[in-house]
């Protein structure tokens, strides 16, 4: 379990990095590209890059052919503990549609809309 | 993770949308689990209420000491039966202008006899970073204080995080 979920929460509460997430799940990226991608000034990218990197939700790497281009990938443990949160929400809704599940099936013959 | 901070579930009940949706909304007490991790008054008398239409409201009321007590868990924001109910999610110490949101999606599914119910609950990241209950705490205690419903939760989470 990782006990900076609260920083991940508050990394995560901003759509335009929700959706930097949601890019490099495809795979690494650019900086540049990313800005392109979400219509974003190259500055607001640096901006929001910063906050997930000090989130520990992304790393950035430098290529080794040119130290100035710098490539983006996601850290998959912060999202272990977001994960873990997640799964017991879901763990929560699961239990009650089974419930829903059983009772709306339970008595077919009085289910006439 | 599909979305950033959403919980996802989905199940098949052997009933048509428009009764998926009626039984879902009106007949929420009956279906809505017994016990502490769902409901305030545990196995107690509390009833579950979820009223129609848009600002309608989702709340738990029961018996405190002889008078009637109510918890509003949020309010009905969007109501499109048989297809469609959301309603805010606020756990007791969120401020008012927190709440996370679900949304129930009913689709017809085996040419309109059955129905896929599918549950979302996003917004986990919306409560403010600020807010007491995620100021410096570990995470543990941030999933103790989120909820008036989680109770066996914080117990798995627990021996998961020990385990």
């Amino acid at each position: 379990m990782n006990p900076d979920l609260d920083q991940t929460f508050a990394a995560l509460a901003d759509p335009t990095r929700r959706a930097v997430v949601g890019l490099l799940r495809q795979g690494p990226h650019r900086s540049s590209e990313m800005a392109t991608a979400l219509a974003t000034s190259r500055p607001a990218m640096s901006r929001h890059l910063r906050v997930l990197r000090r989130a520990g939700l992304v790393e950035e790497e430098g290529l080794d052919d040119d130290a100035r281009v710098r490539i983006y990938q996601l850290c998959r443990e912060p999202f272990a503990g977001l994960r873990a949160w997640l799964d017991e929400v879901e763990g929560f809704w699961a239990d009650q549609l089974r419930a829903f599940k059983a009772h709306a099936e339970r008595k077919p013959g009085k289910r006439r809309p | 993770m599909s979305a950033g901070d959403q919980a996802r579930v989905s199940l098949l009940v052997a009933v048509a949308p428009a009764a998926a949706f009626r039984i879902f909304t009106e007949e929420i007490d009956a279906w809505w689990r017994r016990g502490l991790k769902y409901r305030l008054a545990g196995r107690g008398r509390g009833i579950i209420h979820l009223e129609a239409g848009v600002g309608g409201r989702l709340f738990e009321s029961f018996d405190a000491g002889g008078e009637t007590r109510v918890v509003e868990t949020g309010r009905v924001t969007g109501w499109d039966p048989p297809a469609r109910v959301v309603f805010e999610w606020r756990a007791a110490n969120f401020a008012p202008a927190e709440a996370t949101e679900v949304e129930v999606l009913f689709q017809p599914s085996a040419g309109g006899t059955s129905t896929l119910v599918t549950v979302t609950h996003r917004g986990w990241s919306r409560i403010r970073p600020d807010h007491p209950v995620r100021h410096g705490l570990e995470v543990e205690a941030f999933i103790r204080s989120m909820g008036m419903w989680w109770g066996d939760l914080m117990t798995s989470l627990r021996e998961h995080a020990e385990g």
